[in-house]
């Protein structure tokens, strides 16, 4: 039976695309071309629109949460942070005062939720060191763990956040990478960081199943899920989830915030502690396990492998010009530039095109997050505007060479 | 009493929707407007004037262009009635140029930017005052502009305060156009019957409207009448052509210049003013000038004193068969040139309405005009129309005029008259009429 129960959130918005895409000035400056690149009118809306259903209510509820001792680790996108900052301060203020709180732990996320490990791993290095820094200059605590854009891993990702210093990093627990252990131990690769693993199934009965009415568990309770919690093999369960989950990927009326706020009184009666990600490291770094890791990477999304992103010609385009959008930046030498095409690395303008020539529930999940002001444009103008974007982008670095 | 009686004068007049200047305002979408970086051709002296003309007879008029960047935001004039809304700044910067370089990421910028603009800053504002809003869109670069301002504006619960008309000045840009969408959500307009048979090619009945001139045009300031007579007395025994068009093949430079070249090959030593601008085929046409024999000077100077500008000329004339100007003519140039002509070349193969021609025409001009969107020629009797493209058809039309001054002068007489009737108070009247129309098919009451 396993002891602890550590839950980890993250936050994110994207920085969405502009579509149709927008032809670029000749010369433009760093500003104007993200003008032209990023739809920041759009990402008002829907930061508003989440922030309504899902920031503000389960914000309080995590405070509530916290204050009678359950333990959150908490990640947050820069591509999040920066929205807050400029169009809700508010929600912002509400977010700082929950990651003051002694029982939250901050969980430092690739900043832009880009793909830059793919792209230039020293970069990706030098980022993850920043964004430690930042995320305690702006929220006042430093992170130890790291988590990754989608929670990838892989060997060579593993190696770059031992590189920027992390104690621990997650992933997620698929039978692929774990193959006969258990996700309810503490791991490790090459002694440090620390791994843990997400609980991929009791992860996706909360964050994914919990409104499914065709689901043979539905509807769950919360007595139900701690008893689940408690009966799993091992030192701890470890569980991750979207924050949108609380109010946006379920809404309100599906129960989510009840199930939330009576889950740590349920759990504490099965005998439950809990404890923040840096916590269990600290708890059971003197009995963590070897895990060998895969070159090929694992992530949290889809079916728990790259082809999440990269299964169609669609991506596979966009990941082509991503690559391109890149270099070209670095060519121009300009920090501004190189700064636009690590945002256009965002690993969003691959999920969002995942339904392109598919079916079935992974394309209806990529279908959901594809914002709705985008398919005026029809599916094949949708894959060709974002392609777009890149190519003017592109283009628009001549005159900086 | 019958029945027909009780709906007769002023009470059959209440049964149409009115359009009186205290409940209508006008909001006018185009690339071009007033600002020199913003005027290009036709299009820009028509929503300037046109602007004018509604914010002089009382209506609050707004026009949302693609101004000078460097030029405030917003400017209000005519006692707070005309209200130029300058947009694209951001992008204008980066293209001096003019208004249409950059033409996409402007025409993007546009579209996304000024139904929201327009809807919060003007129409909004407008319909809480107690107004309705006429919106009127010009050329295709607003076609899609006008058709997303229809949604918005439904969305809002807006749309029934509104008329909106989407009007061609010309065909270019049609192949790029969702015409269904733009059929559904604006009323088709366009400026000649021409433009009106054309656009039949492409599934809509457009009603025309046609373009008007400052009737200032008809009362040049008298020093107009004393240059040009100074430019007769200078360049004496040479008979005078005028052409003031884009470098464009539509325009048809190489039939007037080969007219020159005709005349002068029967011993008639003519004189071509040409006035270009921007173009590659001014390079063509002035080979082509040079290889029939003509001798070009090219044309210093500045734009800003007619005097001047004449004197210039006069300068250069001697040496050559073509002067070729170098800079923008100003208002007066152009009315002493015209007045001054004895003959200005509109001579276009293809022509939506013909600006330049109907403005020649004011001042006096014996004008030469193509045979497509010229509703307002009359062959030979306020103009010479042009039926084919052969530089000939010029040469014969000029020697017989020139062999018949008294012709001449009827013409110029019929011109004026003529150009009388397309002053912008004389059209808006039948716009007004138009729009009366096209309200009561919206459902507005009176």
């Amino acid at each position: 039976m396993s002891q602890h129960f550590i839950a980890y959130t993250v936050i994110h918005q994207p920085r969405r695309l502009r579509l149709p895409a927008r032809p670029i000035p000749a010369g433009a400056s760093p500003e104007d071309i993200a003008r032209c690149l990023f739809d920041e009118e759009m990402n008002q809306r829907y930061l508003e629109q989440v922030a309504q259903k899902c920031y503000q209510p389960a914000t309080a509820m995590f405070q509530d949460m916290v204050e009678n001792g359950f333990k959150l680790g908490l990640g947050m996108s820069l591509s999040f942070l920066r929205q807050a900052e400029q169009w809700d301060p508010e929600l912002l203020a509400s977010i700082r005062k929950l990651v003051a709180h002694p029982n939250v732990e901050m969980i430092a996320v690739e900043p832009y939720h880009s793909f830059l490990f793919y792209v230039d791993i020293r970069r990706f290095v030098e980022r993850m060191t920043w964004v430690r820094d930042e995320l305690e200059r702006r929220l006042g605590k430093r992170p130890r763990v790291s988590d990754t854009t989608e929670m990838f891993m892989a060997n060579d990702i593993y190696f770059a956040l031992r590189a920027a210093g992390y104690e621990g990093a997650v992933l997620d627990g698929r039978e692929w990478v774990l193959q006969w252990r258990e996700p309810t131990y503490l791991y490790h690769y090459r002694q440090r960081p620390y791994l843990l693993c997400r609980h991929f199934r009791l992860s996706d009965d909360v964050g994914y199943r919990f409104s499914n009415r065709g689901w043979e568990g539905w509807p769950l309770r919360a007595d139900t899920y701690a008893h689940w919690v408690r009966e799993a093999q091992g030192d701890f369960v470890f569980v991750g989830w979207d924050y949108e989950t609380f109010g946006e990927h379920h809404w309100q009326d599906t129960g989510i915030f009840e199930f939330a706020r009576r889950l740590p009184e349920e759990l504490r009666a099965c005998g439950m502690e809990f404890a923040t990600p840096g916590e269990a490291i600290d708890l059971y770094q003197e009995r963590a396990h070897h895990l060998p890791l895969p070159e090929f990477p694992t992530t949290w999304a889809g079916s728990g492998g790259v082809e999440f992103f990269l299964s169609n010609g669609a991506q596979q385009a966009v990941f082509q010009l991503m690559h391109h959008a890149y270099n070209k930046a670095l060519l121009t030498g300009q920090p501004a530039l190189i700064d636009l095409a690590m945002w256009l690395l965002q690993s969003d303008n691959l999920h969002l095109i995942q339904w392109f020539g598919r079916l079935g529930q992974e394309a209806e999940v990529s279908a959901y997050f594809t914002p709705r002001e985008w398919w005026e444009l029809g599916p094949v103008g949708i894959v060709t505007e974002i392609q777009n974007v890149y190519k003017q982008f592109i283009r628009a670095l001549d005159a900086a060479i | 009493m019958e029945a027909w009686d009780l709906i007769r004068g002023e009470t059959a007049a209440d049964l149409l929707p009115r359009l009186p200047p205290e409940e209508t305002e006008f909001l006018i979408l185009c690339f071009e407007g007033p600002d020199s970086y913003s005027r290009v051709g036709g299009l820009g002296a028509r929503v300037t004037e046109l602007c004018r003309a509604l914010a002089e007879s009382g209506y609050q008029t707004h026009l949302v262009f693609i101004g000078d960047p460097m030029l405030p935001e917003r400017e209000v004039s005519l006692e707070g009635r005309l209200c130029l809304h300058r947009r694209c700044g951001w992008i204008s910067r980066y293209y001096p140029g003019g208004v249409y370089e950059g033409e996409e990421a402007k025409v993007a910028d546009y579209r996304a930017e000024v139904p929201g603009y327009a809807l919060a800053e003007i129409i909004r504002p407008a319909v809480a005052a107690g107004r309705r809003v006429v919106v009127m869109a010009e050329e295709w670069q607003t076609a899609a502009v006008a058709c997303d301002l229809s949604d918005t504006l439904y969305h809002a619960g807006l749309r029934r305060r509104t008329l909106m008309l989407w009007n061609a000045n010309s065909a270019i840009g049609f192949d790029r156009l969702d015409w269904p969408r733009l059929r559904t959500t604006q009323a088709i307009t366009t400026v000649s019957r021409w433009m009106k048979h054309l656009m039949w090619e492409w599934g809509c009945n457009a009603i025309v409207i046609p373009n008007g001139i400052p009737a200032r045009l008809l009362h040049p300031a008298p020093r107009v009448e004393r240059l040009a007579r100074a430019l007769r007395q200078q360049i004496p025994a040479r008979p005078l052509l005028v052409k003031v068009a884009r470098w464009d093949p539509d325009k048809r430079w190489h039939m007037a210049v080969e007219a020159v070249a005709g005349l002068r090959k029967r011993g008639v030593p003519a004189l071509l003013i040409a006035r270009g601008g921007n173009g590659d085929h001014g390079a063509d046409v002035l080979r082509n000038a040079r290889a029939a024999g003509l001798r070009i000077a090219e044309v210093e100077g500045e734009a800003a004193d007619p005097a001047a500008v004449v004197e210039a000329l006069v300068a250069a004339a001697p040496e050559a068969d073509l002067l070729n100007v170098q800079f923008c003519l100003s208002e007066a140039a152009l009315q002493v040139f015209y007045r001054a002509a004895d003959g200005v070349l509109a001579n276009s193969g293809r022509e939506p309405f013909g600006l330049v021609g109907l403005e020649a025409m004011a001042a006096g001009g014996v004008v030469y005009t193509g045979a497509t969107g010229e509703d307002y020629a009359r062959p030979f009797d306020n103009a010479v129309v042009l039926e084919t493209d052969d530089p000939r058809e010029i040469t014969a039309a000029a020697l017989e005029l020139l062999a018949h001054p008294e012709q001449a002068e009827c013409l110029r007489r019929e011109a004026r008259e003529t150009a009388a009737r397309y002053t912008w108070d004389r059209v808006l009247p039948l716009l007004l009429r138009r729009l009366r129309y096209l309200a009561m098919v919206e459902g507005w009451e009176q």
